[in-house]
């Protein structure tokens, strides 16, 4: 294991031409998350990362630092002074996406955010949740049960956490949520890069037409009331209406483009893996912990962005204010410096330490819902499906970029 | 056993309730309830509390004495 820079570079196996020869690219100094390569070979580079490359770098674009450890992701997360959001998450930002917030905001501008929408995403409200989202994974279950078979994402896991969002959270029809599906997705993961703002448009044009809406009518009490009525900013201003905007957005685009993957990764682990499956019908208690190990292990989220404020070293590496700098969430949870085994997945694991839902003040603020969504997918779908696999001849189809997503999954089950 | 949960660490993950809710509360934001502040945790809950100690993505809980 190397712990800095200076280790990497006397390691013979992060030599540039060893990697070239192992991964067709020097991962350790010009990684690219666009990568088809890191697509394919996911586990396998996070595990190197980790292991290896305590702190790498890409040469795309403007370039940017990835750090991957547990204990220095954890460092720079916390430290939002010196690696600010304000400039926003992803590398090489294409030109005209607007500003997420409070995403892409730090305190106390983030902090003025965070305590209006926090109450409503708290575990106590989330758990008021729980039967609807138990009823819309029967109705979604409903659909294709007799069939024996079906396309898992398009047929629950792309539906399922939307619905949560969608009837729970903002009020509004699911009948749209395909379209926002796609402007999310494609805003995400659409190559070239330069394409992804119209994508995001869509999803920006629709909000704030529902957002206006809303302002017409009245109150229901929810976030959308809690973000109309926005807040005061530390210089006295009142937060203008397209951070309304884009905190819905945000709110969306987390709501609906990243527990998919988490779900489906986990119903393909357990089409796998029979023997698991049954220890959770045995004893459907254990789900939970099985949860959080699916989530450390499956990262919808795989490295988000900070921008330095100041000169300042992390690992042995030396970065300069400006620089653009990555949090490999993905691989901080398989450290094996923070714990053992980290290869191993294990749904009995008694500590689960992961960084899925991120580290600092821009905790993923859906990480209660997520979480019930996932508890009680997995229950839902093991009482009325406890047996099911992989269709024959097929495999999951992933895309992968500063996110993860499955794109397919054919799953059969006897009639 | 007595720990300190920190102020300006606990980002509201829960997990430390999760694992030993008769130790750490949380409060109606999600934040664990006694963030700033030390506590005891009562006799019996020790083991829960390291559970929840070591789960904390944050590492915003610290042992003050065993």
């Amino acid at each position: 294991m190397n712990e800095t820079r200076a280790d990497m570079e006397a390691d013979p196996e992060v030599a540039p031409e060893v990697l070239k020869a192992r991964f067709g690219r020097d991962i350790a100094r010009d990684f690219d998350l666009d990568d088809p390569m890191f697509n394919d070979r996911f586990d396998e580079v996070l595990t190197f990362m980790v292991n290896k490359c305590p702190i790498s770098f890409s040469k795309v674009g403007t370039g940017y630092h990835l750090v991957n450890t547990n204990e220095q992701v954890r460092r720079v997360a916390q430290d939002w002074r010196t690696f600010s959001s304000a400039k926003g998450y992803m590398p090489n930002r294409p030109e005209g996406l607007p500003y997420l917030m409070p995403e892409e905001s730090d305190p106390p501008m983030h902090t003025n955010w965070r305590h209006k929408l926090n109450p409503h995403m708290s575990p106590k409200v989330i758990a008021t949740y729980e039967d609807v989202i138990r009823q819309d994974c029967n109705v979604l279950i409903d659909t294709f049960i007799e069939k024996g078979e079906c396309e898992f994402i398009s047929e629950f896991g792309a539906l399922l956490p939307g619905w949560a969002f969608f009837k729970n959270v903002l009020g509004v029809p699911i009948d749209d949520l395909a379209m926002l599906v796609e402007g999310v997705e494609q805003g995400t993961f659409a190559l070239p890069a330069e394409e992804r703002p119209s994508h995001m448009a869509r999803v920006f044009t629709y909000l704030d037409t529902h957002l206006k809406w809303r302002a017409t009518q009245p109150k229901r009490g929810d976030v959308i009331d809690t973000i109309l009525e926005g807040v005061i900013y530390d210089d006295g201003t009142e937060a203008p209406w397209d951070h309304k905007v884009s905190i819905l957005v945000d709110l969306t685009f987390g709501g609906i483009a990243t527990t998919t993957f988490v779900m489906s990764s986990a119903i393909h682990y357990l089409a796998m893996h029979p023997e698991v499956r049954q220890q959770l019908i045995d004893d459907p208690s254990l789900i939970e912990n099985a949860v959080e190990e699916f989530s450390r292990v499956f990262p919808p989220v795989i490295a988000l962005g900070r921008t330095c404020t100041r000169d300042v070293e992390v690992a042995g590496t030396e970065m300069k204010e400006g620089d653009f700098v990555m949090l490999t969430w993905g691989a901080a949870s398989r450290d094996p410096r923070a714990m053992e085994e980290p290869e191993k997945i294990d749904i009995k694991r008694e500590t689960i330490l992961h960084s899925t839902f991120g580290v600092g003040p821009h905790r993923c603020i859906g990480s209660n819902l997520a979480r019930l969504e996932l508890t009680t997918t997995i229950e839902e779908w093991l009482r009325r499906i406890p047996e099911f696999s992989l269709r024959e001849g097929t495999a999951p189809v992933y895309v992968t970029g500063f996110l993860r997503s499955m794109r397919e999954l054919q799953l059969v089950w006897p009639k | 056993m007595r720990v300190k949960i920190d102020g300006e660490h606990c980002t509201g993950h829960g997990r430390c309730a999760k694992y030993a809710p008769n130790v750490f509360i949380l409060d109606d934001d999600g934040y664990n309830a006694d963030r700033g502040n030390e506590i005891d945790v009562p006799a019996g809950e020790e083991e829960n509390a390291k559970r929840g100690m070591k789960s904390c993505p944050e590492r915003a809980i610290t042992l003050v004495a065993e």
